[in-house]
């Protein structure tokens, strides 16, 4: 087992939290991980706005190692995998083909979020398949937007979590988990998105991930 | 022009200017209409009367007005005459608007041509109005068919269309409304036909970025009006010839022509009854308060100057807490507040039916306020020039004494205050340094040249050089920013989506519609941070405030604004939205960039100051009030000398301290203390927390450090300075924060305005996500080595902290053991809010923090 990973039980289930800003279920072999963001830096050139390239990559590079350390057979992506229409220009497309090839025997399934909605079809060769508004499975719904769900744990994404740590001048933002009582947030996935502070309420408990590894506070 | 000037001459010079424009320019198209412009009349009237010149007539104007032109008036004129640019020095009061703007005016009643002759540009586009009044009034006696109109963002959008289409003779406007007039399409064609630029309160914009943006825009114009004469007007500065090449450019001599009518100025300071021996920021405020309330008189227009808008928030209510019975006759102005509420006061202030004003720098410039006799200087003025300023906002009249009150709002300022008043005795002035060839602006402006009917790269490269902030600029710099604007950056090429600027037909032009309507939102940046309007829920709308500050508040928090008091609801599209509070009030905004470090002038003189208090000379009324606080510092530790630095150590419940007091500025400190933490952290693994104010530095830490051994004069070393800053700065959050207003300028981040958001939401970033992503993926864009130069330059003012290590290497060290902060360190214990800057991993600094809650919650419990 990974030190670098937390693990918890949610719903009387095993899960891990990873560094690489994911969730893994291991008993489905299930990685879950939200607001990709795809797309983002070439929205922001498209605006004339002169942005380097290369958060694409990490990016991407990240989510293989999440796939391959866990050994996952399914990924599910939870909502907002891209970031605006424009941004998804024909060498984007390509790209995330190849990376699509590279990780063919993987089952995608995307949840869509606010963002996706921008794009009625997806590419054919991402070979996703497309849930509106959730999926439910064993006692979890894998949702987008963090609405309770009677009689199920709900995953989501969209609030992009971050934690302030410290105080009295030495403090550290980082990205979190934020898992509460019935609803638990992932953190933003791509590198390239701020995020909101969470607030604590009774009963929730925060994972920060202090690259390398995740740890709780 | 000068009377004697023959006739001829001048109908040669305008045929010849008018061959000039014919050769050179497509015909203007006709307006649809031209108001206040009968062409023949003018025509007629010339030639009935052309026994006086236009400038005699101007003369018998001043005469009528009871007024003598000055020798240095006259010297301005016939300069003008001469074809010279320059810059006229002389202090506020003393007539400088009509030393600059009589001779253009003369000159373009005799020329009498259409289109823009004369540009007037006022750092202030809220004094745009009186300036329109002032520049009017000669017009009378000429009885010419003058037209002077202004253009800020404050002018209704038919006006703009108006002016878009035709231009009047005269112009008002600021340097960003300039340059969005510099993006129109025709822009070559709308300046060709001006003859002057007059630059209003120059020393204000000299040391900014709107500095190198104007001077950007005044190359711009002489190249589209070749022989463009400009004068810059100034208050007194140090570095006068300097002020002056930047205002002319570096084709030119300019002619300075200075007076000296430097008035007198009055300074009494209010001293408090007792102080306290520990005195913190704000402690003494309340207790002044009320001596202040008794101080003022309602027969007595005066004009009350604070440091910060919260603190002019705070002093308003303060006061209308006092003298409930003045309530319509007092009054608050600042940056934030609506302007036709500003707009209010300042008429009721004119005209005397408002007679105290709780203001900041925000009545600092601008036209005369008459009736005010009396300033009030709440704070440490922080700087000499600063105080005169202020002083001179008081019987604004030639020859007449200016009056200032200090009052001190806390013990130490009372220190400030006695060296304020020697350094004023001696003239100490600050400079100002102008920006060197920030590239951000630069960016701006070949989008606004692209924009404004294209360019070609090269004649544009030597046009930027001619203002002086550029004059150094290389090859590559230009290249580079180009290629900013053109392809991204280097490492975009591969995208053809990018495009701002781009070439046709050999020139760089921007094609995109969006573009070109961000762009011209954009342009008024570089004076503000993004900013939310607040309304309230019931409409209504009372100014603004900075996103940052509303970002913190939660629904239900309460803050006092424009001397009301409200509580938050929600924020939506730009706006937040308030309702009036039933529930006390527990905060004030606080704004961003409010804090002004003291200037180097009076630091010195703060020193000098201190010096003589440990030497027992306590002869000034401020240094008798303040002694029980030195009197405490003496006996705890000692009161710092001019050329020993005094350092003391000491251990709390925080942690170990060290403080240190170069008294040199909050600037040079956070540069000095970065740098010690850095310094310090090599020869000992430690985490440093720093806290800085205008006297000095701490740095505390959680484990006991060895300072005793290590404080030696090699700390103090300017060998590797820039490596070590630069280190320094890229472990702390220092040029992230520069980066910031960076990317505003340059246009990586959208301008936050109400409408502007919903079509752009999805290419907002925050700045600093921005400099995150280009820190790691690009590491060597330029506009990150700005940043980082900037942080020096300005954040650190480096010449000052470079001067300074100098001082600190050669002066004997004074360390001290204290039980406790010493008064002059508890302000620095009290006030601990700065960066922090760690050699420890960030898995052991989590665990530390987490530690540290446990604690505390286990207090707590």
């Amino acid at each position: 087992m990974d030190s670098r990973r937390c693990q918890v039980r949610v719903a009387d289930t095993a899960l891990e939290l990873l560094p690489e800003r994911a969730l893994y279920w291991p008993e489905t072999e299930t990685l879950a991980v939200a607001d990709l963001h795809w797309g983002k830096t070439e929205s922001f050139q498209q605006h004339g706005i002169p942005l380097p390239t290369g958060v694409l990559e990490d990016d991407l590079a990240r989510l293989s190692a999440a796939l391959t350390s866990t050994g996952a057979r399914r990924l599910l992506l939870l909502g907002d995998l891209i970031h605006s229409r424009e941004g998804i220009t024909p060498a984007l497309v390509e790209r995330l083909a190849r990376w699509r090839e590279a990780h063919a025997h993987v089952a995608c399934v995307l949840v869509r979020g606010n963002h996706d909605r921008h794009l009625k079809t997806l590419p054919e060769s991402w070979r996703l398949e497309v849930r509106e508004t959730h999926a439910d499975e064993g006692p979890f719904r894998f949702a987008h937007h963090p609405e309770p769900a009677p009689g199920r744990y709900v995953w989501a994404g969209h609030l992009h979590p971050m934690v302030r740590l410290g105080g009295r001048g030495d403090t550290l933002r980082l990205p979190c988990f934020h898992v509460g009582p019935g609803v638990g947030v992932l953190p933003a996935f791509s590198a390239f998105t701020g995020g909101a502070n969470v607030s604590r309420r009774a009963g929730d408990r925060i994972f920060a991930i202090a690259s390398p590894a995740v740890v709780e506070v | 022009m000068p009377a004697g000037r023959p006739r001829s001459l001048r109908a040669q010079i305008a045929a010849s200017r008018k061959a000039l424009r014919a050769a050179t320019e497509p015909p203007a198209p006709q307006a649809p209409r031209e108001p206040r412009r009968p062409r023949g009349r003018r025509t007629a009237r010339t030639q009935a009367e052309t026994q006086q010149a236009p400038l005699d007539r101007l003369r018998g104007w001043f005469h009528e007005k009871g007024w003598t032109p000055y020798p240095f008036q006259e010297e301005a004129w016939a300069a003008h005459a001469r074809g010279e640019s320059g810059l006229i020095h002389v202090p506020t009061g003393a007539g400088k608007t009509y030393a600059a703007y009589l001779g253009p005016l003369a000159e373009v009643a005799e020329q009498g041509q259409p289109g823009l002759q004369l540009l007037y540009v006022t750092p202030l586009r809220a004094v745009s109005r009186d300036v329109e009044k002032a520049l009017r009034e000669p017009l009378d006696v000429l009885d010419a068919d003058i037209a002077v109109e202004s253009r800020t963002g404050d002018t209704s959008s038919s006006v703009r269309q108006r002016q878009r289409e035709r231009l009047p003779q005269v112009l008002i406007t600021t340097p960003e409304s300039l340059c969005v007039l510099l993006t129109h399409e025709r822009a070559a064609e709308l300046f060709a036909s001006l003859r002057s630029v007059i630059v209003d309160e120059w020393h204000e914009l000299l040391g900014s970025k709107r500095g190198s943006q104007l001077e950007l825009a005044l190359a711009r114009l002489r190249k589209f009006a070749p022989g463009l004469r400009t004068w810059a007007l100034s208050a007194t500065l140090a570095n006068l010839e300097e002020a002056a090449r930047h205002a002319v450019g570096t084709h030119q001599t300019p002619t300075v022509v200075s007076a000296s009518l430097e008035r007198p100025v009055a300074v009494e300071t209010l001293l408090p009854e007792s102080v306290d021996a520990f005195p913190w920021a704000g402690h003494l405020g309340f207790s002044m308060l009320a001596r202040v309330a008794t101080w003022l008189d309602a027969e007595r227009s005066t004009l009350i100057f604070t440091n910060t808008r919260s603190q002019a928030e705070r002093w308003f209510e303060g006061l209308r807490f006092a003298r409930p019975e003045w309530e319509h006759l007092i009054a608050l102005h600042h940056g934030s507040i609506d302007r036709e509420e500003r707009e209010r006061v300042e008429g009721g202030l004119k005209e005397g039916s408002l007679r105290i004003v709780v203001c900041t720098s925000s009545l600092d410039l601008g036209v005369d306020f008459g009736p005010v006799e009396r300033v009030v200087q709440v704070g440490s003025p922080k700087g000499i020039g600063r105080t005169m300023q202020r002083a001179g906002r008081s019987a604004h009249r030639p020859g007449a004494t200016c009056h200032i009150l200090f009052v001190p709002t806390h013990a130490l300022e009372l220190v400030e205050m006695a060296a304020a008043k020697d350094a004023l005795l001696r003239r100490e002035v600050e400079a100002r340094a102008p920006p060197r060839k920030p590239l951000d602006v630069l960016a701006q402006h070949l989008v606004t040249c692209a924009l404004g009917g294209g360019f070609t790269p090269d004649a544009l490269r030597d046009e930027v050089r001619t203002a002086a902030a550029f004059s150094s600029l290389t090859d590559e710099e230009f290249a580079w920013t180009l290629s900013l604007v053109r392809e991204g950056s280097p490492t975009l090429r591969a995208y053809p989506e990018f495009r701002r600027v781009v070439e046709h037909e050999g020139r760089c032009v921007v094609a995109d519609a969006r573009v070109a309507r961000m762009h011209r939102l954009n342009i008024g940046t570089i004076t503000s941070d993004a900013v939310v309007q607040l309304r309230y829920w019931s409409g209504g709308r009372l100014g603004s405030v900075e996103e940052s500050y509303v970002s913190r508040l939660k629904p239900g928090d309460t803050f006092i604004f424009a001397g009301k008091k409200l509580e938050f609801s929600r924020i939506q599209d730009m706006t937040a939205y308030v309702r009036p509070a039933k529930t006390k009030v527990t905060q004030t905004p606080r704004w961003g960039g409010s804090r002004l470090p003291l200037s180097s002038s009076l630091a010195a003189a703060v020193r000098r100051t201190l010096d003589a208090a440990r030497q027992g000379d306590v002869t000034s009324d401020e240094l008798a009030a303040a002694w029980p606080v030195l009197d405490a510092q003496a006996r705890l530790s000692r009161i710092p000398a001019a050329d020993i630095l005094l350092a003391e150590t000491c251990q709390t419940r925080d942690g170990h301290h060290l403080f240190l007091y170069p008294f040199e500025g909050r600037l040079v400190h956070e540069g000095l203390a970065a740098l010690l933490a850095l310094r310090l952290t090599r020869l000992r693994k430690a985490t440093f927390t720093l806290s800085v104010n205008d006297y000095g530095l701490e740095l505390l830490t959680p484990a006991p450090f060895p300072f005793d051994a290590v404080l030696q004069p090699s700390l103090f070393t300017r060998e590797r300075l820039e490596a070590d800053v630069l280190e320094s700065v890229n472990v702390g959050e220092l040029s992230k924060r520069q980066f910031r207003d960076i990317a505003r300028i340059a246009g990586l981040v959208l301008p936050g305005l109400p409408g502007a958001r919903k079509s752009s939401r999805q290419v907002q970033a925050s700045a600093s996500l921005l400099h995150d992503v280009f820190l790691k993926y690009d590491p060597d864009n330029l506009l990150l080595v700005q940043a980082r130069r900037e942080v020096l330059e300005q954040q650190f003012e480096e010449g000052r902290l470079e001067r300074t290590l100098e001082r600190l290497q050669a002066a004997p060290l004074e360390l001290l053991h204290v039980r406790r902060p010493t008064p002059l360190g508890f302000p620095l214990v009290v006030e601990r809010i700065s960066a922090s800057l760690s050699s420890e991993s960030l898995l052991e600094r989590v665990e530390r923090m987490k530690e540290r809650w446990t604690r505390e919650d286990a207090r707590s419990a």
